[in-house]
């Protein structure tokens, strides 16, 4: 895989800029780094990075509210880095656009890993929609239609969207609101609070054993994402 | 020791004494009232007079005159000199009538029938009137009693009410007991079931230092009935209550005592009804005086718990901050040189991971003590969980060790209402600890059911299992096995966390051998039923 143009660290702490600089410089030709939100926004505006790596526990602006200034400037991934294990904190950024989060500590490894495939999602998605197969799974965007081991597979309408809107993500983590917005069409009255079990008979039918799913992964209280590329 | 007053009968104001009679005299009721000396002498003198006076010219007069000015004089001397006077000078009236002015003269024998009917006549209105006197007397006096205690009331309820703190109410009170009931000294000991005895309150204010007789006023609040002592008792000894020189009463609120009020007078204090009545209106005041003062005192300790809550908030946060920052640098560094070949990187960044689990102990510690563990339940399905488990457990996995899950795919998928991270977090340490024991190449079996209201899953291993006599213990925080050496594994927090976390969602989480050797572990948490569309 190319390496990509550039990518912007906004962190901090010189320390954590100087391993995850040494973490990405595979992955990257150029490497951006900003300590303060301001000058990572500034630098993100002029340089346009092909992926960005956030950290939350900036000096002068609040984390949430950086992701979502460069959301709107960039279409790049964004990658958080937070020291706090809360889930309710990752459903704010994943709604504020972030792509992925990583709590601290980390491993570098890790860090790399997701950085590449977030960079690999960024480019594919651009693609057209084609078939995509998973585990067996293969799914046919343009035809609505589900096969697994050439037998095709029924889906309710909601099922379908779903399915449909977690592999058009790619692999990204979306968010329960994400995904009621996407299916439901923020149409309240509809029994939205149901996901979850529409999503285990989805499973039923598309998963090798729905106990122990691969394709819907759960990501505990923040959402679901489709095991697309990783 | 025997109670000075019947209990349920409200203590009262004592005037036995010629001091406190004088201060307290506008409180006195005189139904038995002993007129002055002076009186009698004076309305004896005027009946004398008025006697000699009639005789000397008693050929002259009418027996109705006669009759009249007696009447006068038997009116007068009941309203000034009370009901005896008037009586006594109504029955010597009579007979002077008959003695001296009434033929036959000077004899007591009645001559015409119609004379029976005048002494008769003089001797019934005299008395009738002198008790209607007596009556009206005693009733302005009472009027005047109930209208200064009333008075007194709303100027103490008005105190406890509108005193800035609550303990200048009860002085106030207290300086308003003492110079009402004349005792000279006037005390309040403030009470409760769990914090005993509390500071003295006094006429000056709070006394920290001054000690309280504690088993005397322990014993008092603790039996909520009065007690008496005479100085020359010593403490402790029996008195009863004529005679008491110091009077420990209970101060109750919704038959709670909050306290004990002790009196102390250089003689013995004894209290009439009336004053029973006003000192058993005057220690309810004291009392809702004293609880007021406690209410506020709960309300300044909640808001301080409320601000170490926000403080201890910020702490958490910030140490998780703090100490995740310089973890996270050392994890980092440590892993690169790790990657260019430093062996001792690697244990750098090995013991960098076990700092992170402490600090992760710590704040679940701390959490777990201050209830801090937020839930928020949902509609979630028992598949989601278990497949969720199983994924996270599977870097466990090792020694050909698996996971075997038991699912019931045909019926409609169980829903319950439960946090998933929470939930997640239970199963994840079940199926942790289930794993380490198994032995090698065995299985550890997951498992939900739906039993009446409740979701069940099950953990079962067959490793050693649990002797009965742990199988609570394992539960509570900090247990470790006996054999386990100290440095294993974390803090043994684990388990009484996860119990924890099944409870504050009206959960469950209990223990049980497994047939045949090894251990089961049981969650439950509340099932649902929802209507598929």
């Amino acid at each position: 895989m190319d390496k990509a143009a550039s990518i912007l660290i906004i962190e901090d702490e010189p320390q954590i800029r100087v391993a995850v600089r040494d973490a990405l410089r595979e992955v990257a030709d150029r490497i951006g780094e900003a300590a303060t939100g301001a000058e990572g926004l500034h630098a993100a505006a002029s340089e346009r990075p092909e992926l960005v790596v956030l950290d939350l526990g900036l000096p002068d602006s609040a984390g949430v509210d950086v992701c979502r200034e460069l959301r709107r400037l960039l279409t790049s991934p964004i990658i958080v880095l937070s020291a706090r294990h809360s889930e309710d904190e990752k459903v704010l950024l994943l709604n504020a656009g972030a792509d992925d989060y990583v709590t601290k500590p980390f491993s570098v490894l890790e860090l790399a890993a997701r950085a590449r495939a977030q960079l690999r999602r960024a480019r594919s998605s651009a693609a057209a929609p084609s078939p995509v197969t998973l585990h067996g799974l293969t799914i046919e965007p343009a035809t609505r239609r589900v096969d697994r081991d050439g037998r095709q597979i029924h889906l309710t309408p909601i099922e379908w969207q779903i399915l449909h809107t977690l592999v058009t993500a790619g692999g990204r983590t979306l968010t329960h609101q994400q995904i009621f917005d996407a299916v439901w069409s923020r149409q309240f009255g509809s029994p939205q609070q149901y996901l979850r079990v529409h999503i285990t008979n989805l499973r039923r039918k598309i998963e090798s054993d729905p106990a122990s799913p691969r394709i819907v992964i759960t990501e505990p209280g923040v959402g679901y994402r489709a095991d697309v590329v990783r | 020791m025997t109670t000075a007053l019947p209990r349920g009968a409200p203590p009262g104001a004592g005037t036995s004494l010629g001091r406190l009679r004088e201060r307290l005299a506008s409180l006195d009721i005189p139904l038995t009232q002993t007129p002055p000396r002076l009186a009698w002498f004076f309305w004896l003198a005027v009946l004398g007079i008025g006697t000699f006076a009639m005789y000397s010219v008693q050929a002259r007069i009418d027996q109705a005159h006669v009759v009249l000015l007696y009447l006068l004089i038997v009116l007068g001397a009941s309203a000034s000199g009370g009901r005896a006077l008037g009586l006594t000078l109504a029955v010597v009236a009579f007979i002077l009538i008959d003695y001296l002015f009434q033929p036959p003269y000077n004899e007591f024998a009645i001559g015409k029938p119609l004379d029976w009917l005048v002494l008769l006549a003089f001797l019934t209105t005299a008395i009738v009137a002198t008790q209607l006197l007596a009556r009206a007397r005693a009733e302005a006096i009472e009027a005047r009693a109930r209208a200064i205690e009333v008075t007194s009331l709303s100027r103490l309820a008005s105190e406890t009410l509108n005193a800035g703190r609550a303990e200048d109410a009860l002085v106030r009170m207290l300086e308003v007991i003492q110079s009402t009931l004349g005792v000279s000294g006037c005390v309040i000991w403030p009470w409760s079931p769990d914090r005993g005895v509390g500071e003295c309150i006094t006429r000056d204010g709070i006394e920290p230092k001054r000690r309280a007789p504690n088993p005397l006023v322990q014993r008092v609040a603790e039996r909520g009935e009065p007690l008496t002592l005479s100085v020359d008792d010593g403490l402790g000894a029996e008195h009863s209550a004529p005679g008491a020189r110091e009077l420990f009463l209970p101060l109750g609120v919704q038959s709670r005592v909050v306290g004990v009020l002790a009196l102390s007078d250089e003689q013995p204090i004894v209290f009439d009804p009336p004053k029973q009545r006003f000192l058993a209106a005057l220690t309810y005041y004291a009392a809702l005086g004293i609880d007021r003062a406690r209410l506020v005192r709960e309300a300044e300790h909640a808001a301080a718990l409320r601000e170490a809550d926000r403080l201890k908030d910020n702490l958490l946060a910030s140490v998780s901050h703090d100490l995740r920052t310089p973890l996270t640098t050392i994890k980092a560094l440590a892993q690169t040189a790790a990657l260019r070949g430093d062996t001792a990187a690697a244990a750098i960044e090995e013991q960098a991971d076990r700092l992170t689990r402490l600090v992760a102990d710590l704040l679940d510690l701390s959490r777990m003590k201050g209830d801090a563990f937020r839930v928020t339940p949902d509609i979630n399905t028992a598949e989601d969980l278990i497949g969720a488990a199983q994924r996270q457990a599977q870097g466990l996995l090792g020694d050909g060790k698996m996971i075997r899950t038991v699912v019931d795919l045909e019926s409609p998928a169980l829903v319950g209402r439960f946090d998933f991270t929470h939930s997640l977090r239970i199963l994840g340490n079940l199926l942790e600890n289930a794993l380490r024991y198994t032995p090698a190449a065995g299985s550890v079996e997951l498992g939900v059911r739906r039993d009446g209201d409740a979701l069940v899953f099950t953990v079962a291993d067959n490793g050693p299992g649990i002797p009965a006599a742990e199988s609570e213990r394992i539960f509570q925080p900090f247990y470790r096995h006996a054999d386990t050496a100290p440095d294993v594994g974390r803090a043994g927090l684990g388990l009484s966390i996860a119990r924890r976390l099944a409870e504050i969602q009206q959960g469950s989480l209990t223990y049980e051998p497994r047939p045949g050797g090894g251990s089961v572990f049981v969650l439950t948490l509340p099932a649902v039923d929802i209507e598929e569309d």
